[in-house]
C-alpha cells in the first residue's frame, strides 16, 4: 500500500501534476513530509494540501476488518490446525496447541542448552506425514552458526518415531523435506528469502527455523555488547520476517543467545526513579538476552530455556494466550522431552529471568 | 492583518504583494475577475484567494460575541462537559482508580512497559470492554484496533469477551430471563463483530490510516475507543533520519489528538520500552524520543515490581503520581492478588 | 512605542473617499499612510477626481497622522507606564516570585523550558488558577496538546480559595472558572487566527465593560513550531518569528502577561530547548524547569532575564 502511486489516485490534476514535478511519486513520498514542506514545496494553498494529504492517505489505507471476520477467516484457511505440536503435551497445552501459525516464537537459553535440539525436533515435526501427526510439508533451516548435523536429526527421528524412521527411504525422504542454508550475514538472508517468499507458498514449507538471531546480528554488528546501548539499534528485519510469517501463515522459530549480565546492568531493567530496594534476589549467574529490548517487543511467543536447582526447564515467558508456566525437561536422545506434563506457575519477575547453573551438559 | 500570514501559496502571495495588496481588506474590495487579470493567474485560483481572504478576516472580524475567541470555552464549560464523559474500564479496579476512574475519553493515553508486561492484553481488553451496553454501565460502543505488529489474537479477543461478559452478569445479579432477554448483544461474537480490526504493515500505512480516521470516524460515529499496538514499532526501523522521524511523529500526535477532542474518542497508543544511556548508566524509557514523550497527554508505564504488575501515572496533566498493582488473567485484566493490595501515593 | 493607528481616527479629514482611496492601495493605518500615501500622491496627481481629496488636503491629513502616531516617549514617561501598567502577577508559588521579583510581568512574554513531565503544564494551570482568583482577571489558553485540563483548574481553584464559607463557594468557583478561556489550536495558522482574533477582542474590550484579559498561555508553543522548521526554505523561520513578535507585540500594547512553554529534546548527549538560538531573541525572560523523577519538587533556574541576574535557581512545589 505504501509505494502506491500517486498518479492514480484520482487527485485533481493541477496537484498531481505538481507532485509529479518535485519527484513525490508513492504514498510514502507524500506522507512522509509535514503539510506545512508540502505547502512551501508544492507552492499550494493548506487548504490543497490538506485534501490532497486526505486522498493519498484514504487510498493508501488498508481495509478493515472486524475481529470476527478475522477468527472466522482463520478458522477456515487452517484446516490442519492452527498450530505446530511438539510433542511435548505440556507444552502443547499450554500453547494451546502448539507453536501457532502466523507469528514470530523466540527461544531464548545459554548455550548447549538445547535450543538447537528443539530446533531439529520441531523441523521434524513438520515434515512428518500428516497421518503421524505432522504437517507433511518442507522447512527451511538457517544455520547461521554451522551448527546443524542431519546425523542428530536422524537419530532424534529414530527415537521418537521408530515407525517412519524404519521403514524404508522414509529417513531419507524426511530429510529432504529440510532444506538447509548456511548463511551468515543478515542481507543474504534477507535477499534470500525475499527470492523465497513466492516458493514459500508454492512448495508448501510449513516451518522457517533461524538458528541462531542472535549470531547473525551480532556478527553483523561486530561486537555484541554495544547492542542494546546504541542509540541506532541493529536493524533487524523484525518487521520483514513478522511479516513473512503473516502472509504465508507459518510459524516462524528463532533462537536467540545470551550474554552475561553483571549487576550494574540489572539498573537498566527498572524505570528512572524506581526505589532501590526492588534489588532482585542474586542467582548463580545471570543471563539477559543477547538481542535486545526492541527484539523482545517484536517477538510474539518466547520460550526460555534455562537451568537452576540441577534442572532444566522450559519457560513460556511471553504470550498472549498462555499463563506464564514453567517445565523441567532433560535432552535424550529423543530430543527434548519433558520431565513431567504439569508446568509450575511461574509469578513476577521470575518469567524473565534467564538462569544458567553451572554448567550443562547434553546427555547425547 | 498582512497578507503574507495566509495559509495560501507563496507564488501567490508574492503576486499580490507585488500587485500591491497587502492587507486582507485590499483584497475582499476588489473582484476576483479583476484580481486574476491583475495577478495574472486563473479566476478560480482568484476565487479561492479571496475565500480564504474572508476567512481570515471573519476570524478577526469585528463580530463582537461574548467568547474572547471563536471556539474557545471557558475551564467552566469544560469541567461540566469532562463530567459528562464516559470511561471505559480497565477490568481492574485499582487501575481504574489511578487513571481516576478508567481511560478517558477525549483525550491521548500513551502506555507503555518492557515486553511481556501485557500491553497487548490491555489494549484487547479495552477494545472489549468499550462495549459493555449502556444498561450494564458500559458505553456500548464499537473500538478500532489498529495492529502494526500483528501481535492481535482474535481467539484472546474471544476469550476475554467471555469472561468480561460472565463477569458483568455475575456483578449485576441478573436473574436468568434478564440475561436471554439481552442475548443477542452479551455474544462474543457479537463483540469481536465490533472491534473493527487495522492491520499496517509500514509506517506510511500508519500515517495513513491516522489521517484517514478523520473521515472514518465521521462515518463511524458510535466508535469510542482507537487502540494502536504499538506506535512505535514501525517508526524505530524504518526511519534513518531522526530528524525527520521527529516532525512526522509530531505531525501524527498532533492529528490523534484533533481526533480525540473532536470525536471524543478515547485513544490509546502502546509503546515499546528502550534503553536510554543518561549520566552513565542505562535506564529503560519509552521509544521514541523526547520530542514524542511532549506529546502525548497522559502517560502510563507498565512495571514488574516484586512479582507484581504494576501500573504509574507517569505524567498527566491533572492526576496525581501514583502506582497501582494489576494482573493479567486468563480472564483479561484484573485485580491483582489480594495479599498485595495495595494502593501507594507516591 | 507607538500604537498602530487604524485610519478610522476622529480626525475630520479621513473621510469615507479617503479610506476607500487607502483600501485600494493597501493602507490600512496611519503608519501606512504616512510611508505610501505621499508616493501615491506623486504618481497620481492626475486623478484627483479619484482620490476624493485634493493633494493638499491629503498632506494635512498626514501630518495630523503624523502629530498623533508619532507619540515618542522618554525614559521617564516609558517607567511611568510600567510603573502603572505592568504590573506583577503572581504565580502563587512563593520561591517563583521572589525570585522574579513578584511573579509573572504584565507587558513580558516569559518562556518554560523542561524535559517531559517536568512540570511546565502543571506550572502553566497554577499560575492561570491563581491569577484569575487573585486578580479576578481573564486567561486565555492556547492549547496545543490537550493538555488543559478543567478538573485540574478546579482543583487547584478549590485549593486557593481554601476551605472559605460554604455559601456562594460554587458561585465564586464557577466565576472564577468561567474567566479561563481556553481554545485548543493544532497548526500554526490557527494560532496566529487565534492571536489576530485575540488583539481584536482586546480592541473591543477598551469599549467594552468586563473583566480584564491579563495573561495568555500558549502550552505549548514548541509543538506547532517545530513542524515548520523542519523544511530547507525560510518561511518556516519567518512564521515563527512573526508569531513570536505578535506575541510580543500583544504584550506590551495590551498589557498582557504571555506564558510559552518549549519543549527540550537531547542533542549529543546533552539536553536542549527545542527552539534554538533563533527563537531565543524573542522571550524576555526564560526559565527553565526540572524535576527528579518521583518527588513534586520542581526546580526553577533563570536562564535569561531582561532586568535581574541570571543562573540563580530555586526550588518550589505544586500541591497536588
Amino acid at each position: 500500500m505504501a509505494n502506491k502511486l500517486v498518479a492514480h489516485m484520482g487527485l485533481a490534476q493541477s496537484i498531481a501534476n505538481r507532485l509529479a514535478a518535485r519527484n513525490i511519486r508513492t504514498a510514502k513520498d507524500a506522507l512522509s513530509l509535514p503539510e506545512f514542506d508540502l505547502m512551501t514545496l508544492l507552492g499550494v494553498d493548506i487548504k490543497d494540501v490538506k485534501e490532497a494529504v486526505a486522498r493519498i492517505s484514504e487510498v493508501a489505507c488498508p481495509p478493515y476488518q472486524t475481529a470476527l471476520s478475522l477468527l472466522e477467516e482463520r478458522l477456515m484457511n487452517d484446516t490442519s490446525g492452527s498450530r505446530l505440536p511438539t510433542s511435548l503435551t505440556g507444552l502443547d497445552d499450554a500453547l494451546g496447541g502448539g507453536i501457532p501459525f502466523g507469528v514470530l516464537t523466540e527461544l531464548v537459553g545459554p548455550s548447549g542448552i538445547g535450543k538447537s535440539q528443539f530446533c531439529l525436533k520441531l523441523s521434524l515435526l513438520a515434515a512428518l506425514p500428516a497421518s503421524y501427526g505432522g504437517l507433511d510439508g518442507r522447512v527451511i533451516y538457517i544455520d547461521t552458526e554451522s551448527k546443524f548435523s542431519s546425523r542428530r536429526m536422524i537419530e532424534i527421528g529414530r527415537n521418537s518415531f521408530p515407525k517412519i524412521f524404519h521403514s524404508e527411504g522414509m529417513a531419507q525422504e524426511m530429510a529432504g523435506r529440510i532444506i538447509v542454508l548456511r548463511q551468515t550475514s543478515l542481507s543474504e538472508i534477507t535477499e534470500s528469502l525475499q527470492q523465497m517468499k513466492l516458493k514459500l507458498l508454492q512448495h508448501e514449507v510449513k516451518l522457517l527455523v533461524i538458528d541462531s538471531m542472535a549470531a547473525l546480528i551480532s556478527g553483523e554488528k561486530g561486537s555484541s555488547s554495544s547492542s542494546m546501548s546504541g542509540s541506532h539499534p541493529p536493524k533487524c528485519p523484525f518487521s520483514f520476517l513478522k511479516s513473512i510469517a503473516e502472509f504465508s501463515r507459518i510459524p516462524i522459530v528463532v533462537t536467540n543467545q545470551v550474554r552475561g549480565h553483571n549487576n550494574e546492568e540489572i539498573s537498566r531493567y527498572s524505570f528512572l526513579g524506581k526505589d532501590t530496594d526492588r534489588s532482585v534476589e542474586k542467582f548463580e549467574t545471570h543471563h539477559v538476552a543477547a538481542l535486545g529490548i526492541q527484539w523482545a517487543h517484536a517477538v510474539t511467543i518466547r520460550l526460555i530455556f534455562e537451568a537452576h536447582s540441577g534442572q532444566k526447564f522450559i519457560k513460556v515467558a511471553k504470550s498472549p494466550l498462555s499463563p506464564p508456566l514453567a517445565f523441567p525437561f532433560t535432552v535424550s536422545s529423543s530430543g527434548v522431552t519433558l520431565l513431567s506434563d504439569d508446568g509450575i506457575e511461574m509469578i513476577g519477575q521470575e518469567i524473565g529471568m534467564i538462569r544458567c547453573q553451572g554448567h550443562c551438559i547434553l546427555n547425547v | 492583518m498582512e497578507v503574507s500570514v495566509l495559509p495560501i501559496a507563496s507564488a501567490h502571495k508574492e503576486k499580490l504583494i507585488s500587485a500591491g495588496y497587502t492587507t486582507l481588506l485590499s483584497i475582499i474590495g476588489v473582484s476576483a475577475s479583476r484580481l486574476a487579470q491583475e495577478l495574472i493567474i486563473p479566476h478560480r485560483e482568484a476565487v479561492e484567494i479571496i475565500k480564504v481572504t474572508l476567512k481570515c478576516s471573519r476570524a478577526v472580524g469585528l463580530e463582537g460575541t461574548h467568547a474572547v475567541l471563536k471556539g474557545s470555552r471557558t475551564a467552566w464549560e469544560m469541567l461540566s462537559d469532562e463530567q459528562n464523559l464516559k470511561l471505559i474500564r480497565t477490568g481492574s479496579e485499582d487501575f481504574d482508580g489511578i487513571l481516576g476512574g478508567g481511560i478517558h475519553c477525549g483525550q491521548v493515553t500513551e502506555m507503555g512497559g518492557v515486553p511481556g508486561i501485557g500491553k497487548t492484553q490491555l489494549g484487547i481488553q479495552l477494545a472489549v470492554n468499550v462495549q459493555i451496553p449502556v444498561s450494564y454501565g458500559g458505553l456500548g460502543a464499537k473500538a478500532i484496533y489498529i495492529d502494526t505488529e500483528g501481535s492481535f489474537m482474535p481467539e484472546r479477543a474471544y476469550q476475554i469477551a467471555q469472561a468480561c461478559i460472565m463477569d458483568t452478569w455475575e456483578n449485576l445479579g441478573f436473574s436468568r430471563k434478564e440475561i436471554e432477554d439481552c442475548q443477542e448483544k452479551m455474544q462474543p461474537d457479537h463483540f469481536l463483530a465490533n472491534i473493527l480490526y487495522f492491520r499496517i504493515c509500514s509506517y506510511t500505512e500508519q500515517i495513513a490510516v491516522i489521517n484517514y480516521l478523520d473521515k472514518f470516524l465521521e462515518e463511524h460515529k458510535d466508535v469510542k475507543i482507537v487502540i494502536i499496538d504499538s506506535i512505535s514499532f514501525h517508526f524505530r526501523q524504518d526511519f534513518k533520519e531522526m530528524v525527520q522521524r521527529t516532525i512526522v511523529l509530531n505531525e501524527m500526535s498532533r492529528q490523534l489528538m484533533k481526533l480525540a477532542e473532536r470525536f471524543a474518542v478515547a485513544v490509546l497508543l502502546l509503546n515499546h520500552v528502550t534503553a536510554k544511556h543518561t549520566e552513565g548508566s542505562f535506564q529503560l524509557t519509552l521509544a521514541l524520543g523526547d520530542t514524542w514523550s511532549h506529546s502525548c497527554t497522559n502517560r502510563v508505564i507498565l512495571y514488574w515490581d516484586g512479582n507484581d504488575r504494576h501500573a504509574r501515572i507517569e505524567k498527566s496533566p491533572y492526576l496525581p503520581s501514583a502506582s497501582a498493582p494489576f494482573s493479567v488473567t486468563g480472564k483479561g485484566i484484573r485485580n491483582a492478588i489480594a495479599h498485595c493490595k495495595r494502593l501507594r501515593m507516591m | 512605542m507607538s500604537l498602530p493607528h487604524s485610519l478610522e481616527e476622529e480626525l475630520p479629514t479621513v473621510n469615507d473617499s479617503f479610506l476607500r482611496f487607502g483600501a485600494s492601495h493597501g493602507i490600512l493605518s496611519a503608519e501606512k499612510a504616512l510611508v505610501h500615501v505621499p508616493s501615491v500622491i506623486d504618481a497620481s496627481t492626475k486623478d484627483e477626481a479619484d482620490l476624493g481629496v485634493s493633494p493638499k488636503g491629503a498632506s494635512r491629513t498626514l501630518s495630523n497622522f503624523e502629530s498623533k502616531c508619532l507619540r515618542w516617549m522618554n525614559g521617564v514617561e516609558l517607567l511611568d507606564d510600567a510603573l502603572r501598567n505592568k504590573r506583577f502577577l503572581p504565580t502563587g508559588c512563593e520561591g517563583i516570585d521572589t525570585l522574579l521579583g513578584g511573579g509573572l510581568r504584565e507587558g513580558q512574554l516569559t518562556e518554560i523550558v523542561g524535559p517531559s513531565s517536568s512540570g511546565k503544564t502543571q506550572f502553566c494551570l497554577y499560575v492561570a488558577s491563581n491569577v484569575a482568583v487573585k486578580l479576578c482577571g481573564s486567561i486565555v489558553f492556547l492549547d496545543t496538546s490537550n493538555s488543559f485540563s478543567p478538573t485540574r483548574i478546579a482543583s487547584i481553584v478549590n485549593q486557593i480559595c481554601g476551605p472559605a464559607v460554604k455559601e456562594g463557594q460554587e458561585r465564586r468557583i464557577k466565576n472564577i472558572m468561567s474567566s479561563i478561556h481556553c481554545q485548543s489550536v493544532f497548526d500554526i495558522f490557527s494560532l496566529q487566527d487565534a492571536l489576530h482574533e485575540l488583539d481584536n477582542t482586546l480592541n473591543m474590550q477598551t469599549i467594552r465593560e468586563g473583566t480584564k484579559i491579563c495573561m495568555l498561555v500558549v502550552d505549548s508553543v514548541s509543538s506547532l513550531i517545530t513542524p515548520i522548521l523542519g523544511s530547507k526554505s525560510s518561511q518556516g523561520r519567518s512564521l515563527m518569528v512573526s508569531v513570536g513578535y505578535l506575541m510580543k507585540q500583544l504584550a506590551d500594547e495590551w498589557n498582557l502577561s504571555v506564558l510559552v512553554t518549549n519543549h527540550m529534546v537531547s542533542g549529543g548527549g546533552t539536553s536542549k530547548p527545542a527552539l534554538g538560538e533563533s527563537w531565543k531573541c524573542i522571550p524576555h525572560v526564560r526559565l527553565q524547569l526540572s524535576r527528579c523523577p518521583g518527588s513534586s519538587i520542581c526546580n526553577v533556574s533563570v536562564l535569561k532575564h531582561t532586568s535581574m541576574a541570571c543562573n540563580r535557581s530555586v526550588d518550589f512545589e505544586i500541591p497536588n
